[in-house]
């Protein structure tokens, strides 16, 4: 861009520069030539008046020829033309060489010529007869010939030489600047690919380390920056690698240690809950305090085990080592019988659990194992907060998803808390009773559980009013969510 | 008095479960090691066998599968401190007829040993023919052109809950609910397994079962005849 402006700028600058030098040439020259020429012609002429006939038609035809001698390309022409005096006989008015139209003259200098004593001269045209046009000069004087009168004597030099100089030299300015142009755009072109390369190789690299290509590395060669800068990029990419390959063995070993651990505790576990148990058995022989002892212990056992079996989930996704089998899941049915497990549990407390089934059978993906798990822990949930309330049931589906949704009519949550309830151990109120309160990991390993299948949990509370808790996953394996058949802020309404 | 045979090289656990069940009439005889075990089976010839899979010396399966030669009656249940199906599988295959993962509830524990040692219902008497098999009931025997195949008590079970309706289509959760007496579990492992072995013992060719069907999405079913004869 620059460079076509600056080109263009300096060409057009230099061509007005010779075309104007070339012109003023001309003309400096026309007019030193013309001035000779009248002046001479005014000699001759005066020498002929001094003649006893003077033969005054010839001589001016012999001035107004005389172009033709000289001026071989240079066309040069004359006009005589009579201002005022006497008409002679067979002297014409007007003479002029080579049929050149006398009109041709401007007005403007044959003024100026009548009332100056010196030579005048003018740009102007050439229009000859047979309609021919060339632009030139004239350069004009006055001959005052006695016993004659007086005429304008016109020199005109036409500038056909100087047009084919200037277009010689117009063509080769546009040639020099197009090649020059030319020559600009490819060494910037290749400079800019030579400094460009480097980086486009860099970017490509990096692109494919983002792929999980961890041994893709940069060529280098020589030592120039292109080359510490490949040298740099190189040893980042191996930083990278080996700090991504140190996390997955760290991730192995937590991994292994927690396996390891719960398979440890499991067997003592076993044992402690065996005689638990047998003492629990035999406890109404035992004194009150002893018999009440007992209870407790076998409780708190069956609790540790269950956040024993928790704490080994919650670990088992953070190592993202979950594994998942999936198998066709009518989820109504699966609804049903969960709901049928832990209803006697419900009533205990009051509450009164309503399903709402979805209207088709539809078999779902899934791994029953955690969708079980998934709708027990927001069924407890739900019969913790109920408050004694009814607990809806719902279920809806849609083209890509099935949404199952559990509301209460309860304590609620508070809209800051929303999220918060998912966190491990959280309690909205640390004061609340624990006394079904589970591991409180539960809804954690529900959303877990729920992402692992692609879908995803949602909360909706307010205190006071109850809490809905929506689970949606897609119908089939792998596909996303295009729309939820059930919003978790639409609670259903009763009572 | 119903013998048990607890193999867990846990002696505390050991003594705790025999505890258990002495305390709901059984007897019960003790081994920490799997070689041991083998031989004390041999001589005391129990009702039920529980078996750890994690054994020092001779492996927890190997353990089975010896078991399984000497006897293909005896209902051995798995214990096992891992849920993994591979290794539940492994033991499923071996011979074992059903698992418990550790830590469980001995109440469980105590009902699935019951389910186990109950016999099947006699309400059908005399025999069962299904395809080229010939069941008899009373006996719990399958003869094949007067030949007789052993099957564990769980594979009969099976096998005569099918051929008893040939031609229905049982689902996994319902054959889980007749033979292993399971109302609500969704483990189709435990049938899986069965099914499988069941045909290796009994089909020609067991890679394309004549016998054992399976019906694709729904469950198996019993194919040819069977008619009380």
């Amino acid at each position: 861009m620059v460079s076509l402006l600056l080109i263009s700028a300096i060409g057009t600058t230099l061509y007005n520069r010779l075309e104007d030098g070339i012109y003023k040439d001309k003309i400096a020259s026309a007019i030193s030539e013309g001035r000779a020429a009248i002046q001479f012609a005014k000699y001759r002429f005066t020498i002929e008046s001094l003649n006893a006939k003077p033969n005054f038609r010839s001589l001016a035809e012999e001035v107004v020829k005389s172009t033709n001698v000289s001026a071989a390309e240079s066309g040069r022409e004359v006009v005589l033309i009579n201002t005022k005096g006497l008409k002679l006989k067979g002297v014409p008015s007007n003479l002029t060489s080579n049929f050149l139209k006398p009109e041709s003259i401007p007005k403007s200098l044959r003024e100026v010529t009548l009332t100056s004593e010196e030579l005048t001269w003018e740009r102007g045209t050439l229009s000859y007869i047979n309609k021919r046009e060339l632009p030139g000069v004239f350069v004009g004087g006055v001959l005052d010939i006695p016993k004659l009168g007086q005429y304008e004597m016109y020199m005109a030099y036409d500038f056909v030489s100087q047009e084919r100089s200037i277009n010689l030299i117009g063509q080769s300015l546009w040639v020099t600047g197009f090649l020059l142009l030319v020559l600009i755009l490819l060494t910037a072109s290749f400079v800019l690919r030579i400094s460009v390369k480097p980086i486009q190789i860099a970017a490509e690299v990096a692109e494919s380390l983002t792929t999980g290509n961890l041994t893709t590395r940069m060529a280098v060669r020589g030592e120039d920056e292109t080359a510490r800068l490949g040298i740099a990029f190189n040893q980042m990419a191996t930083t990278l690698a080996e700090q991504i390959s140190r996390l997955e063995n760290l991730s192995r070993i937590q991994q292994r240690f927690v396996s390891d651990v719960s398979h440890e505790l499991r067997t003592p576990l076993t044992t402690i809950r065996m005689a638990a148990d047998v003492i629990s058995g035999a406890r109404a022989n035992f004194e009150p305090n002893i018999a009440r002892s007992a209870e407790l212990l076998q409780s708190q056992i069956e609790k540790f085990e269950q956040l024993l079996q928790d704490l080994l989930e919650v670990s088992r996704f953070d190592a993202e080592a979950a594994t998942l089998n999936f198998t066709k899941i009518d989820l109504n049915v699966v609804v049903k019988k969960c709901i049928d497990d832990l209803a006697p549990v419900a009533l205990e407390r009051g509450s009164k659990i309503n399903l709402q089934p979805s209207s088709e059978r539809t078999l779902i993906d899934g791994d029953s194992r955690r969708i079980e798990r998934i709708i027990r822990n927001l069924l407890n949930n739900a019969i913790d907060h109920s408050e004694g309330g009814p607990i809806d049931v719902t279920l809806a589906e849609n083209d890509s998803a099935i949404s199952l949704g559990v509301r209460d009519y309860g304590i609620g949550i508070e809209k800051q808390y929303w999220n918060r309830v998912f966190d491990r151990f959280w309690r909205a109120d640390p004061s609340r009773s624990r006394e079904r309160g589970g591991t409180g990991l539960g809804l954690s390993i529900a959303k877990e559980d729920a992402i692992l299948h692609g879908g995803d949990i949602k909360v909706w509370g307010e205190i006071g009013k109850g809490a809905n808790f929506v689970l949606t996953i897609p119908k089939i394996a792998g596909m996303s969510i295009e729309s939820y058949p059930l919003e978790s802020s639409t609670a259903s309404t009763q009572n | 008095m119903t013998s048990v045979l607890v193999v867990d090289d846990d002696q505390d656990l050991a003594e705790m479960l025999g505890i258990v069940l002495n305390g709901v009439g059984m007897e019960v005889d003790l081994v920490s090691r799997g070689d041991e075990a083998i031989e004390v089976f041999k001589n005391s010839q129990p009702d039920l066998v529980l078996l750890d899979i994690m054994l020092p010396g001779t492996d927890g399966i190997e353990v089975c599968k010896a078991i399984r030669k000497q006897s293909s009656r005896v209902p051995i249940v798995m214990l096992t401190a891992k849920g993994d199906t591979h290794d539940i599988v492994k033991g499923l295959e071996a011979g074992a007829d059903d698992y418990m993962v550790k830590p469980f509830k001995p109440s469980e524990l105590i009902a699935r040993i019951r389910t186990r040692l109950r016999r099947s219902s006699g309400d059908i008497n005399g025999n069962l023919l299904i395809g080229d098999l010939s069941i008899d009931i009373v006996e719990h025997s399958v003869l094949r052109n007067g030949k007789e195949i052993p099957l564990t008590r769980l594979e009969f079970d099976l096998l005569v809950a099918m051929a008893k309706e040939p031609g229905r289509v049982f689902t996994r959760e319902a054959l889980l609910g007749e033979v292993w007496g399971y109302r609500h579990s969704t483990d189709t492992r435990l049938v899986n397994v069965h099914i499988q072995r069941l045909r290796a013992k009994i089909e020609h060719e067991p890679e394309a079962p004549q016998i054992i069907l399976t019906v694709r999405g729904v469950g198996y079913k019993a194919g040819g005849s069977g008619a009380k004869a």
